[in-house]
């Protein structure tokens, strides 16, 4: 405990602030039924395109909704996608990584060189192109009827599983071939017991950190296919479809329409992203500026 | 090396057979026929059946992909757009030159913003640059490109009236009209990656300054900038290969960019194949964007491999 206290003491400012952003958006969308004042869908063609006052905070768009409600209940939709992705991306590439490191020879090859392929198919288009393709009609699975958005958690998320292939492998690999990992071979360990106990405790920090980072990407990416039609269908609120509607008002002049949507997306993908510089930090000092990118 | 360079291309060419054959089976796959879209929605069963038949819609998906694949490896063709009856090759050539010179100046932008911040704020740690690198690298990691083209259309647009708000002029236009069309959607897309490669570049340089052959350098009594210029040379391939992969990303916002700035590149090119179920058309465009993104990938990874010598052992 004491250990903890004392690494937690190290995170800086900025650490604490990125995490204050997360739990914020975080909260909002958990809670949004409580913390909306207004219902985020209905039409109140009387209440239009209002200024920013006392009873609508952030203004009123086109259709009379309450942008404030609307930015509250759009964090469902990309905290859902951005970390739906980084769940799947998560799931599908340490197991990738953790089978070719344990497994080495051609299986090790075949898997890495599978993970080398996924990363060279550009996201953001091939998300465009297969939505577009399908439609945005809602996902049947059985009884089931998942909206457009599952598509896009779907995709990303295995257009995302090559990050933490690389980073599970590239620790796992080192840990493989630890003395520890071969006494427990000697004492007759199960290998299941083996990768799960012994290997992927190991790697849990680096897949963390990229975990973290990958979420801001993913809402962004939510945001951006949303925003071209291709995400969240209207009327349900996402940030995204909300700068989109927003496109009008650049020149008549309702200055909150694409302020605040923005907004909420910068400050998300704020938090995420000091929150992983910091995790980071905290895991491992010495390793050196991220070479994320999308 | 030899090795390595045939393996990734291998890599790299397993990648494009496989993407190829999505795209088949996922056009073929999705709803509405191309023949109903093009035809018309009172078109008979016989004409659509025709129109099946001279497209070889009509045929076993793999057998379209085998000779599409053909077409494509042997003689470069990529079909005929079924809506135009163009060469896919050709209406892609009408779009790829607006979206190419967007990419091409925003890449320059972030390439030139990112490296000269990055330098500045590496050599002075714990300065005004350093600190400044730092808050902009947050802000400019953070902001949607599409959000801050939508941001700047409002006030340098609408409100200043220093740039058009969209639209498009071709470089035949005029050099001055070309880059006032294309200045604003390039600075939306570039600005995410000067704080990736500022970032990267301060970090490296930070690092290789802190090399033992830097403070020998020092000692011998070398000039400043020389000691500097070696220490850039070390910690270059990073940023090297993050600018190649940022080059393949930046195709991708590319797509969102030009719907703010409602911009005829491929973007338009791409939703419109798309709506009008023009699969070749889609094809082409879909996978055009994939060999430019394998190929800035490819790059990337050799520019470590080769000019990083504590990767290749690695290969």
């Amino acid at each position: 405990m004491n250990h903890w206290s004392q690494a937690l003491r190290a995170v800086d400012w900025t650490g604490w602030l990125g995490a204050a952003f997360v739990v914020l958006m975080l909260g909002s969308a958990v809670f949004a039924p409580f913390i909306a004042p207004f219902d985020p869908i209905e039409v109140r063609l009387e209440d239009r395109l209002a200024a920013p006052d006392a009873v609508h905070w952030l203004g009123t768009d086109q259709a009379g909704r309450d942008v404030f409600s609307r930015v509250i209940y759009g964090a469902r939709a990309s905290l859902t996608v951005g970390i739906g992705a980084v769940v799947i991306g998560a799931l599908i590439g340490v197991s990738a990584g953790l089978f070719a490191a344990y497994k080495g020879g051609l299986g090790d090859q075949l898997v890495m060189r599978i993970i080398d392929g996924i990363a060279a198919i550009p996201l953001l288009v091939w998300a465009i192109a297969i939505v577009g393709i399908l439609g945005v009609g809602p996902v049947q699975i059985g009884p089931v009827a998942l909206p457009n958005e599952a598509k896009i958690v779907l995709l990303v998320g295995v257009l995302f599983s090559p990050v933490f292939g690389r980073v599970t492998y590239a620790v796992a690999q080192r840990v493989v071939r630890a003395d520890f990992v071969k006494a427990r071979l000697l004492q007759g360990a199960r290998h299941r017991d083996i990768v799960l106990g012994d290997i992927l405790p190991n790697c849990l920090s680096p897949i963390i950190v990229q975990a973290t980072l990958l979420v801001a990407i993913g809402i962004v990416i939510e945001a951006s296919v949303s925003f071209v039609g291709l995400g969240v269908q209207p009327p349900s609120p996402s940030w995204g479809t909300m700068l989109s509607d927003a496109r009008s008002a650049i020149y008549s002049g309702e200055w909150w329409l694409p302020v605040f949507p923005g907004l909420a997306i910068s400050l998300t993908v704020v938090g995420f992203n000091l929150l992983g510089d910091a995790v980071r930090d905290l895991f491992d000092p010495r390793s050196e500026a991220r070479t994320l990118v999308a | 090396m030899f090795r390595l360079v045939a393996g990734r291309m291998l890599s790299s060419i397993g990648t494009l057979l496989f993407v190829g054959l999505a795209l088949f089976l996922l056009t073929r796959s999705g709803p509405g026929s191309p023949a109903r879209i093009v035809l018309g929605a009172d078109a008979t069963q016989q004409q659509i059946a025709q129109f099946e038949e001279s497209h070889g819609l009509d045929r076993p998906v793999l057998v379209q992909y085998g000779s599409w694949l053909a077409d494509v490896v042997l003689r470069g063709d990529f079909g005929k757009s079924f809506v135009t009856g163009r060469d896919v090759a050709v209406e892609i050539s009408a779009s790829l030159p607006v979206t190419l010179s967007i990419v091409l100046l925003a890449f320059l932008i972030a390439l030139v913003f990112g490296l000269a911040i990055g330098i500045a704020a590496a050599l002075n740690p714990g300065g005004v640059f350093d600190r400044l690198a730092r808050l902009g690298a947050v802000v400019g990691l953070s902001i949607p490109a599409f959000w801050l083209g939508i941001i700047l259309i409002r006030f340098i647009a609408v409100d200043l009236r220093l740039l058009p708000p969209g639209g498009y002029a071709p470089l035949s236009a005029g050099l001055m009209v070309h880059v006032q069309t294309i200045l604003m959607p390039a600075v939306s897309l570039a600005v995410y990656y000067i704080a990736v490669l500022a970032r990267m570049t301060q970090a490296s340089l930070q690092e290789a300054l802190r090399g033992d052959y830097v403070r020998t350098a020092r000692a011998m009594g070398l000039p400043s900038w020389k000691v500097v210029a070696y220490a850039l040379v070390n910690a270059l391939p990073p940023v090297i290969n993050l600018a190649a992969l940022s080059f393949g990303y930046m195709f991708g916002w590319a797509l969102i960019i030009e719907q703010v700035f409602n911009v005829p590149g491929l973007s338009r090119a791409l939703l419109n194949a798309i709506s009008q179920r023009d699969f070749l058309l889609l094809q082409g465009i879909v996978f055009l964007f994939t060999v430019i993104f394998v190929l800035a990938n490819l790059i990337a990874d050799l520019v470590n491999r080769t000019l990083d010598p504590r990767q290749r052992s690695t290969a």
